[in-house]
């Protein structure tokens, strides 16, 4: 069972062994904020509609599975964005689209179709934590590389340091997003974190 | 025949469930919204005159007011930039120069076209006239952003021609 946790973060780390939800991941991980701001938005979406899902499995037809997967998700990214654009306004601001196209993140559906779908909720509420987590710290390690270089300083909700070099503006271009993931999961794959 | 009617009705149900639930959290959420945006609008507006006391308008033209008297007017421009709409508020004086703008909404590059929040690009627009509302290329009195200059220029039109639909629609009244 806690291997259906643990295997979320290493084993089939959404973004450098699934390499799901790519498009959000480089477009957001400009800044640490925004990163973890992403990270628990798709951590909560991915909770409940695993959790939903898993518990409907034997309800819903094998034909419209798909069709009420969409449904379910898109319920859940709508509730993150409203909650956001009411309590939290300046982080809806900056992860913009984002939001609503967590809908379409490959990472959720996949989960749904091949885990939710067919394991029990325990199993599968773990499952959507260890792949929230796994998907949360790509980013974070993603952002601390591309706001470093690219901004010279680090800041967590506003809290930081500047350091004393002058920034490469490339790395918070999208360009640099695709070097920085490229180069994480070559180098990643060489020390044998990952296979 | 049977199993067909199982898939519709399991499909109506789930999305007659979920509307209900959106409703329900989008009665809840959306006071709230219109909150942040107010507050938000009016965070700008004291930026742009830090005396206002109050403000009153419609139709993207306020007047700005402090302890009853009027002290100057906020235009809503709205303009393209490079990377999506551009929507500023233009602080406006009782003589009609420039007092202030205030970058509302914009989606530039990161760290390139998006530097025309900063403020060392928007205060060079205060107290100007709205002839010097140009690029210094373009014989205005603007610096553009070094190597910005589509969102530059996007944020200085904007202000200019907001400015000139406002100003007219304020004196066609």
């Amino acid at each position: 069972m806690i291997k259906d946790f643990t295997n979320g973060i290493v084993k089939v780390n959404p973004i450098f062994v699934l390499a799901l939800g790519l498009c959000p991941a480089l477009a957001i991980s400009t800044s640490i904020d925004n990163a973890i701001g992403m990270g628990a938005s798709v951590i909560f979406v991915l909770l409940f509609s695993n959790l939903m899902i898993s518990l409907l499995r034997n309800v819903i037809p094998k034909e419209v599975r798909i069709p009420c997967f969409i449904v379910i998700i898109a319920t859940f990214v709508t509730i993150v964005s409203l909650a956001l654009q009411a309590y939290l306004p300046a982080l809806n601001e900056s992860l913009g689209i984002y939001v609503p196209l967590i809908v379409v993140n490959c990472i959720i559906l996949g989960r749904a179709e091949a885990f939710a779908s067919k394991n029990p909720v325990s199993r599968s509420v773990l499952d959507a934590l260890g792949i929230g987590l796994g998907f949360t710290l790509s980013l974070i390690i993603i952002s601390i590389i591309r706001e470093l270089l690219g901004t010279g300083g680090i800041s967590v909700f506003g809290y930081g340091v500047t350091l004393p070099f002058s920034p490469a503006t490339f790395f918070i271009m999208p360009a640099g997003a695709f070097l920085v993931i490229g180069l994480l999961l070559g180098l990643f794959k060489r020390v044998g974190v990952i296979r | 025949m049977k199993e067909s009617w199982k898939r519709v009705i399991v499909l109506t149900s789930i999305v007659a469930i979920s509307v209900v639930v959106l409703s329900s959290i989008y009665n809840i959420t959306e006071p709230e919204i219109a909150k942040q945006k107010e507050i938000k609008f009016e965070e700008m507006l004291q930026s742009i005159f830090p005396l206002a006391t109050d403000y009153s308008g419609k139709e993207g033209i306020y007047e700005i007011y402090s302890d009853n008297k009027r002290v100057g007017y906020a235009l809503m421009a709205n303009g393209k930039g490079y990377g999506g709409d551009i929507e500023i508020l233009v602080g406006v004086n009782e003589d009609k120069t420039i007092k202030g703008i205030k970058i509302l909404k914009q989606t530039e590059t990161p760290g390139l076209g998006a530097k025309i929040t900063e403020r060392w690009f928007t205060d060079q627009f205060s107290g100007k006239p709205i002839g010097d509302i140009r690029l210094k290329k373009d014989d205005g009195k603007i610096d553009a952003i070094t190597g910005a200059t589509i969102s530059s220029s996007a944020a200085v039109d904007t202000v200019y021609e907001g400015y000139m639909e406002k100003i007219k629609m304020m004196e066609e009244k």
